[in-house]
């Protein structure tokens, strides 16, 4: 009965790229990878579309690399235990949980509404995303963190270095592979999200790709949603090859997390 | 553009400052303890110095400059010809702006290509300011740092400061994250009960804010049908599916699967926890939807109708096996060796000890797995959003199409509409309550499972 729910569920993931094989393999050429978007469906692609997915994509990096890593060498090394931190750890623990859409909420009424950034843009979607993605990457770059062995610190602190120093030579260089795993994990995840970016507004029809981080663009779910309310039946050929390529790119970041995890995984 | 360019400029200038005060400590290099700190620190000391007031300068007049432009541009003897009304004034004034920053556009107003000149002047003007003021900082910021390249300064000591300082700051955008969240959503919902009653948005069964108006709009929101389908699709169906087909596959790996098939079959069950949810969404409509109104055709149902809660449900049950799994997977890990032997060894069979001893100790934990499944599944967006349906209704039957939560807060909020509108502001309102109910659960969870953890080490 146990093996029965497992082929069950795998037979339903099986069904799923099936049919979006059977459906999409037909539209993926050169054309629709270099194309955009069009109300033409035999001359619409994705290149927009991906290019918006990969300027949002660096924006969310951009913060959210940093500030994750920060705040989990602080949490992890530094923070003296009391409640203003046990407050932080809750709110990161709770924030990595929150219904996505809720942080779309957010992005509109703080980075549209009072700082009024560019609807639409890749920079207001990448930071609601790196909002979204920060808590993943404290949570695995913690762990990473109290997988290096305490001896490690003992050894350079025994020999004159400043608990800077220790953190910043020695703990993060070895906890970097995990870390580095899960800011992948966490960047697919945000590279797949669709309703905080629909709150924002990325969902206009945008026919040429985005030049810069401010003008409006489409992300590539964004594009597969699009798609998928249009009438006419030709774009279900379209919407699934997107389905493709957006599972490519997704199959591509977690292979690339597996092989750090497999290839650098120290066993202290 | 500018602003990349003068971004640019700040770290070259940091880098220099960086350059300089290595080779400044360098040349005060005389032999062992002779410099306090390594000739790195003081290098990054005086970096530090050019970036972060630099940077500061850069942001705070990025804020303001937007405003001092337009004032500018209202000086301007053109500003007479503007129309008295605001909200044309800020369209035009709009227009005039992005023209500005993209000359040789058509315009869709001749008024504001006249605009247009003005404004491009004077956002030059200002971005010049704003360029010298930035300088003058970078270089007081990095004049400053440079004095202090002597011997006996403590620069790691300074920089170690700073670096603390940073870790503090990054450590606390989560929780003004939080705040922020809160905040918005308290405010925004604030605004929408100075209309509407929450009493009668938390107790009305009437919900059409497309059609709200009037004196009698505390009538026109009453969220309740919108909560049903939510905790009916989100809570019911999907766990129906999700709860038995998760806790066996648990089971099945943790218990009887061989090591080799545990260690191709737990990844791929996770894959479909990393598949986007507007797949799901695209294929709940495409193709499980038509099936279960061929299945509701089949039982004799006049009429199905496209869109349903048991489409929405099922699949979103699919995405969320492995959530359950994981969670029962861990729990069960967890009992001690020492009770499942103690039950073999009173002759328990392998499925009595499961049954009877296993899933009883680690009930905790898969407990608190569900409840975070359920708070991951009433947040659920797109699948809703593409299988669910728009109609807000109170029923029971699977086949019916429904509406939660999350569909509505897009549906309120995509439109093109006026910003403080009711209906707008009740998407915030709805956000609010779904904020709340899965932070109730999130944190409920993890307390248990934290407990649980500590009860069995």
């Amino acid at each position: 009965m146990g093996l029965g729910a497992v082929v069950l569920s795998l037979g339903f993931l099986a069904l799923l790229l099936i049919i979006m094989a059977k459906n999409g393999l037909g539209g993926l050429g050169w054309d629709f990878l270099t194309r955009s978007d069009s109300t033409d469906p035999a001359t619409a692609g994705v290149w927009g579309a991906v290019k918006g997915s990969l300027l949002t994509m660096m924006v969310t990096l951009a913060l959210s690399f940093p500030m994750g890593v920060l705040a989990a060498v602080y949490l992890e090394e530094f923070a003296p235990r009391n409640r203003w931190v046990d407050w932080v750890e809750v709110s990161i623990n709770n924030l990595a949980a929150v219904p996505s859409i809720i942080f779309g909420l957010l992005g509109l009424a703080v980075f549209i509404n009072v700082m009024h950034l560019p609807r639409s843009s890749p920079l207001v979607g990448g930071m609601t995303l790196a909002l979204m993605t920060m808590p993943v990457i404290v949570i695995s770059g913690r762990n990473a963190i109290k997988a290096v062995p305490p001896s490690i610190r003992d050894a350079a602190l025994a020999i004159g270095a400043s608990p800077v120093q220790t953190v910043f030579h020695h703990v993060v260089p070895l906890a970097l592979p995990g870390i580095l795993t899960g800011t992948i994990i966490g960047m697919a995840r945000a590279l797949g999200e669709t309703a905080p970016l629909l709150m924002i507004g990325m969902r206009a029809f945008v026919a040429t790709p985005a030049d810069g981080v401010t003008a409006p663009s489409s992300v590539l779910p964004m594009q597969i949603f699009l798609w998928s309310d249009e009438i006419d039946k030709a774009f279900v050929q379209n919407t699934s090859a997107a389905i493709i390529v957006l599972l490519a790119f997704l199959l591509a970041m977690n292979g690339v997390a597996i092989y750090l995890r497999n290839k650098f995984e120290t066993r202290w | 553009m500018t602003s990349t360019i003068i971004l640019l400029a700040i770290f070259a200038l940091g880098l220099a400052g960086w350059f300089t005060a290595r080779a400044r400590a360098r040349l005060l290099y005389t032999g062992r303890g002779s410099l306090h700190s390594m000739p790195n620190y003081h290098a990054w000391h005086m970096a530090l110095w050019i970036v972060v007031p630099a940077l500061l300068a850069w942001l705070a007049w990025s804020a303001v400059s937007p405003e001092l432009v337009r004032a500018a541009v209202l000086a301007d003897p053109l500003a007479a010809k503007l129309p008295a009304m605001d909200m044309e004034r800020a369209a035009i004034l709009a227009e005039a702006r992005s023209l500005a920053g993209n000359p040789g556009a058509a315009a869709f107003n001749p008024l504001a290509q006249e605009f247009a000149v003005p404004y491009r002047a004077a956002e030059l003007r200002f971005g010049l300011i704003g360029a010298a003021l930035v300088a003058i900082f970078a270089f007081t910021g990095g004049a400053w740092g440079f004095t202090r390249v002597r011997a006996r300064f403590p620069a790691r000591s300074w920089v170690e400061r700073g670096v603390m300082f940073g870790l503090l700051v990054a450590s606390l955008v989560a929780i003004l994250t939080t705040f922020g969240i809160v905040v918005s959503l308290v405010y925004e919902t604030g605004l929408f009960f100075r209309t509407v009653s929450p009493i009668d948005f938390l107790t009305g069964t009437h919900w059409a804010p497309s059609t709200a108006g009037g004196a009698n709009i505390s009538k026109d929101f009453g969220a309740v049908p919108l909560f049903w389908g939510t905790i009916y699709i989100g809570a019911i169906i999907a766990m129906v599916v999700a709860i038995p087909l998760g806790l066996m596959s648990a089971v099945y790996l943790t218990q009887y699967a061989d090591p080799a098939v545990r260690r191709w079959v737990k990844p791929a069950l996770e894959i479909l926890a990393g598949v986007p949810t507007v797949v799901y969404g695209y294929f709940a409509a495409l193709t499980v939807a038509p099936l279960v109104r061929d299945f509701a055709a089949m039982l004799g149902k006049a009429n199905p109708s496209t869109e349903s809660a048991l489409a929405a449900g099922l699949v979103m049950g699919v995405m969320i096996i492995p959530f359950v799994s994981s969670m029962a997977d861990d729990s069960i890990a967890a009992v001690p060796q020492a009770m499942r032997d103690g039950s073999l060894a009173m002759g328990a069979t392998p499925s009595e000890t499961i049954k009877r001893v296993l899933l009883p100790a680690a009930l905790p934990g898969i407990v608190a797995g569900v409840m975070l499944a359920v708070s991951r599944a009433i947040g659920e967006t797109m699948i809703v959003v593409m299988a669910a349906g728009a109609a807000a209704r109170l029923s029971a039957d699977p086949f019916e199409s429904m509406t939660t939560v999350t569909y509505q807060i897009v549906q309120l909020l995509t439109g093109d509409q006026e910003f403080n509108s009711p209906k707008t502001l009740s998407a915030f309102a709805l956000g609010l309550v779904l904020f709340i109910v899965t932070f109730i659960l999130n944190i409920v969870a993890l307390r248990v499972v934290k407990r649980f953890r500590e009860a069995y080490e």
